[in-house]
């Protein structure tokens, strides 16, 4: 395999002032997104140390992609979107090694209940056992706030599949709250 | 629009309404009641959501305990609550500070804007995190709805007799008494309010403490509303 070429070898002290302080900036500005970023891996993995991995790695490829980011008030988004790939990068090569639903449930998930009203903790433990194809695009739309159009492009599916599997999704925790879930008359999903 | 797919659009974006939907809303009463269901269910989604997840365990960790003595284990269990208090305890009390004015940077376009804010846009913004402004002195020039430490917040630009004034409405961020810091060629105070804290940041401290006091005053929940 080849190497790839050597980064930045100039370390920000060796810097003019002002791209040492556009750099500090930036790592503030990464820094400050930290929780924001362990929270939406830690519900897409459901799995502590695979999510500090993620988010590790992501912020790792961030940092070496920071020029790429023009604007700073895109950077949450930026940084999500780069957090999802990694997840669907690392999902594709550990297929199998990802934690059960069952345990996810028993063991990550009741870390997520904790200390909460039992009402919320059900509907956690709900969100967890959601299938991924589901369980993303609800994280991506509430915890990212992306919209239905940045998820499709994401997701590479149409925005009528992301209309669907959301709706099917919530269509799913409708049920723990004794409420008769709606018909689904959307039948397949339309591909992309 | 037929039953079936105003409620998978209900269902996909329960804060969402198109005209179409609205039309269909308007004549038919199962599915207005399946929207507000939604729009309820919606709000325990996000609250289930945006609890950060502290108490999550490593796994490799888990699965790697090995059995130790009653003493060895009591220690770490106590090792653990003085690292945990020693953590809490040493925490940066201005780290409310550090991401405010690193959130304000992130958002440099809200120093650009000059033209006020319309009623109806302000209203939606404030509307999405329960907040109510009332009358102030000041002209809303900019603002926009942020994630911010696991909310959305409001987040305004006023603009004052001197110079402008960014503003952040706080609900979930309580602070004890009022704080001061100067960071990044800003000023800021953070002052404690009826929910939460409201801070102010400007490029001068002139006027912070008016604004401040201004929006304290001014800002309310949706449910104190009348």
């Amino acid at each position: 395999m080849r190497n790839s070429p050597p980064e930045r070898t100039v370390s920000s002290v060796d810097l003019p002032p002002v791209e040492r302080i556009a750099e500090l900036r930036i790592t503030r500005l990464f820094e400050s997104m930290r929780p924001d970023l362990l929270r939406f891996a830690l519900w897409l993995t459901r799995d502590r140390s695979i999510a500090e991995d993620v988010v590790q790695e992501s912020l790792l490829r961030a940092w070496r992609s920071r020029d790429a980011l023009k604007d700073p008030a895109c950077s949450r988004a930026w940084l999500l979107t780069i957090v999802r790939r990694e997840h669907a990068r690392l999902y594709e090569r550990k297929r199998l090694e990802l934690v059960s639903l069952n345990d996810a449930s028993e063991h990550e998930g009741s870390a997520l209940l904790s200390q909460d009203d039992s009402e919320v903790q059900a509907l956690r433990g709900a969100i967890l056992r959601l299938p991924i194809e589901y369980r993303e695009p609800l994280i991506m739309q509430v915890l990212g706030g992306f919209s239905v159009e940045e998820i499709a492009c994401e997701l590479s599916l149409s925005a009528s599949a992301v209309l669907t599997r959301l709706f099917r999704a919530r269509n799913k925790l409708r049920v723990l709250y004794g409420m008769t879930p709606a018909a689904d008359a959307s039948g397949s999903e339309e591909s992309p | 629009m037929n039953c079936d797919e105003a409620r998978r659009l209900i269902g996909a974006e329960p804060y969402v309404t198109s005209r179409e939907l609205a039309e269909h809303l308007q004549g038919c009463r199962a599915c207005a009641e399946f929207q507000l269901e939604m729009v309820a269910l919606e709000a325990n989604i996000r609250r289930a959501l945006e609890e950060p997840p502290v108490a999550a365990r490593p796994h490799a960790r888990r699965r790697a305990v090995v059995a130790r003595s009653g003493w060895a284990l009591a220690a770490s269990i106590l090792l653990a609550i003085l690292a945990t208090l020693a953590v809490w305890t040493l925490r940066p009390s201005n780290s409310l500070a550090r991401e405010v004015v690193a959130h304000v940077i992130a958002e440099p376009q809200s120093w650009a804007s000059k033209d006020a804010v319309s009623p109806r846009a302000l209203e939606e913004i404030l509307r999405k995190s329960g907040v109510i402004l009332g009358a102030t002195p000041y002209s809303v020039v900019y603002a926009s709805s942020c994630w911010f430490r696991g909310h959305y917040v409001p987040h305004l630009v006023v603009r004052t007799s001197h110079s402008l004034v960014t503003v952040l409405i706080l609900r979930n961020e309580k602070v004890d008494a009022r704080q001061t810091f100067h960071e990044d060629g800003l000023a800021g105070a953070i002052v404690p309010a009826a929910q939460g804290s409201i801070a102010v940041l400007g490029e001068g401290s002139a006027q912070l403490d008016d604004v401040a006091e201004e929006m304290r005053v001014a800002v309310r929940g949706a449910a104190e509303s009348p």
